[in-house]
């Protein structure tokens, strides 16, 4: 039994997910959340689920910095990146927040399902970064930060970088964290 | 209107005047020259935006004024309402010279024009400084007056394009909120039926799906059009009003020239932030002087060229470069191609975008 956690800030989209989710045998409905820190840290030390649907676009927060903390913080789950703008510009800051999988809203329920049980069996369901957004996106960075991010794109775990760069976590943790806000997709949003 | 009113007026006061004081021969050409000039102006618009046409109407009236041989002319409201046209048309500073102009002319005109050449005749000294000061103050206060419904009138289209704008951001976002979450929702729940019905109900759910997909991707193409930036110009137009906009006053030179064919709303917004984002590259960073927008293409496809005169790419990458990025992104989005190298020569950049618009595949 996979147990699967909602977070995403459309009720309409988190009542259908849950829906289907509890009508899917193998799978089970962990919990949700609209991504608010008050509801979504308990749900995660709580319920403990075995895979996380997460919005990339929430409205408070960003969904890769999200998935970055979940990843650290608490270890366990699998985290897809659930987005409407999963295109191939995602693919590097995902893989950089450690997402174990990038999903585009629109799919259908098959092909969500096929992409939790991978997530859960240990595959990274991410596409490969194209080499022209890996260029482009090391157009924007500072030399250290690239060496940094290359290392965490080619599979090293953050210790091995540090080491290797000569750097302390904390320092690397917010270097993860500055390009990850630099990457982040544009997403059209009202004024305010 | 109003100026027609004025100009017919100062005919009919000169007329009254020439009454008054008695017809003498150059006063006949006032009743042909009055009535017939301002008739002409009224008939043709194009006419009363011609600044030679303005000039001469000046001058005819000043010779006249000069032939009649005396300063206090019938023929002074006439001359007056000449120049009321350059007033309400000319920026403030040029108006208020041309009214200082103005009265240093009639000056001139009281000099040599009086009933004995060379002498200023004083007969009544407030009327030569009523005849002298009423000029500028005429078009001084036109021009003032024209001046300030310009900048309102500015004022208010500015206002009016920013309210449009943030409603239509709103629909869109509304729209995007929760029509189109809702939309992936109604996919996921139907489709996830598929395999659990009878089989002969599957071509029915099949169904369901294909049309909860279309109407996605309809609403898709409809955010594109609320949000796209064009409000119904054609490309080049919309091109050419950003490029005015990021090059006030006489800095570097931008021309766009070509036509682009009909486009699909989402392929014409992403071609027209590319071209922005081009441009915007060109001045910001590469310090062109002269950048060349090219627009051509057919039903078959597009081709976008930006090219200007600057400084090229940078060998390393800036930091911060995201334009580039975001432009082959959104080339990539409408299944188009984006080359971008050194200009002829070497020099400057070249940026070219091509867009297939016979296959519906880049669309998706």
């Amino acid at each position: 039994m996979i147990r699967v956690a909602i977070v995403d800030d459309h009720p309409a989209l988190r009542a259908g997910l849950r829906t289907i989710l509890e009508a899917e045998p193998g799978m089970a409905f962990a919990g949700e959340s609209s991504g608010e820190p008050e509801s979504l840290w308990p749900l995660l030390h709580r319920a403990c689920p075995d895979v996380v649907l997460l919005d990339y676009h929430l409205p408070r927060g960003d969904g890769l910095q999200l998935c970055y903390r979940i990843k650290r913080e608490v270890p366990s789950p699998r985290v897809i990146l659930f987005s409407a703008y999963a295109g191939a510009a995602l693919a590097l800051p995902a893989a950089l927040a450690g997402a174990d999988g990038l999903l585009p809203k629109g799919v259908d329920a098959r092909e969500l399902f096929e992409a939790v049980r991978l997530a859960h069996a240990g595959e990274r369901l991410i596409p490969p970064v194209s080499r022209t957004v890996l260029a482009e996106a090391c157009a924007d960075m500072e030399p250290p930060d690239q060496a940094l991010v290359g290392m965490l794109l080619d599979g090293a775990s953050e210790a091995e970088a540090a080491r290797t760069l000569d750097l302390d976590a904390p320092a690397v943790r917010r270097t993860v964290q500055r390009v990850l806000g630099q990457l982040r997709v544009e997403v059209p949003a009202p004024r305010a | 209107m109003l100026y027609l009113a004025g100009r017919t007026a100062a005919t009919a006061l000169s007329a009254v005047l020439i009454a008054w004081g008695g017809l003498r021969w150059p006063d006949a050409a006032l009743f042909l020259y009055g009535p017939l000039s301002t008739a002409l102006l009224a008939a043709s618009p194009s006419l009363r935006r011609v600044p030679v046409v303005w000039a001469l109407d000046s001058l005819i009236v000043l010779a006249l004024i000069l032939a009649f041989g005396d300063w206090r002319s019938p023929f002074y409201l006439l001359w007056l309402a000449t120049l009321a046209l350059p007033a309400v048309s000319m920026r403030l500073s040029a108006a208020l010279w041309l009214g200082l102009g103005a009265s240093v002319t009639y000056l001139l005109v009281a000099l040599i024009g009086g009933p004995v050449p060379g002498r200023l005749q004083l007969l009544s000294a407030e009327t030569l400084a009523i005849h002298l000061s009423l000029p500028f103050l005429l078009v001084a206060s036109l021009a003032y007056a024209a001046d300030a419904l310009r900048r309102l009138a500015v004022e208010r289209a500015r206002r009016e394009r920013l309210a449009i704008e943030a409603e239509r951001r709103r629909i869109a976002w509304e729209l995007h909120d929760s029509a189109k979450q809702r939309l992936h929702a109604a996919h996921l729940l139907v489709s996830s039926l598929r395999g659990r019905v009878p089989a002969a109900q599957e071509p029915v759910l099949e169904r369901a799906t294909v049309e909860l997909v279309s109407a996605a991707s309809d609403l898709d193409t409809s955010l594109a059009e609320l949000r796209s930036p064009l409000e119904g110009r054609p490309l080049e137009e919309a091109l050419r009003a950003r490029a005015a906009e990021l090059t006030p006053g006489d800095g570097p030179w931008i021309s766009v020239h070509g036509h682009a064919p009909a486009l699909p709303p989402l392929v014409a917004a992403h071609v027209y932030r590319v071209g922005c984002e081009a441009i915007t590259n060109a001045l910001r960073h590469a310090d062109a002087q002269e950048i060349d927008v090219s627009i051509a293409g057919d039903a078959r496809a597009l081709r976008l060229r930006v090219r200007d005169d600057g400084r090229g790419l940078p060998a390393e990458r800036r930091p911060g470069a995201s334009g580039l990025l975001a432009m082959r992104s959104r080339a990539e989005t409408i299944g188009g191609t984006l080359a971008i190298g050194p200009g002829p020569g070497g020099r400057g950049t070249d940026l070219q975008l091509h867009v297939p618009l016979d296959h519906p595949g880049g669309l998706q």
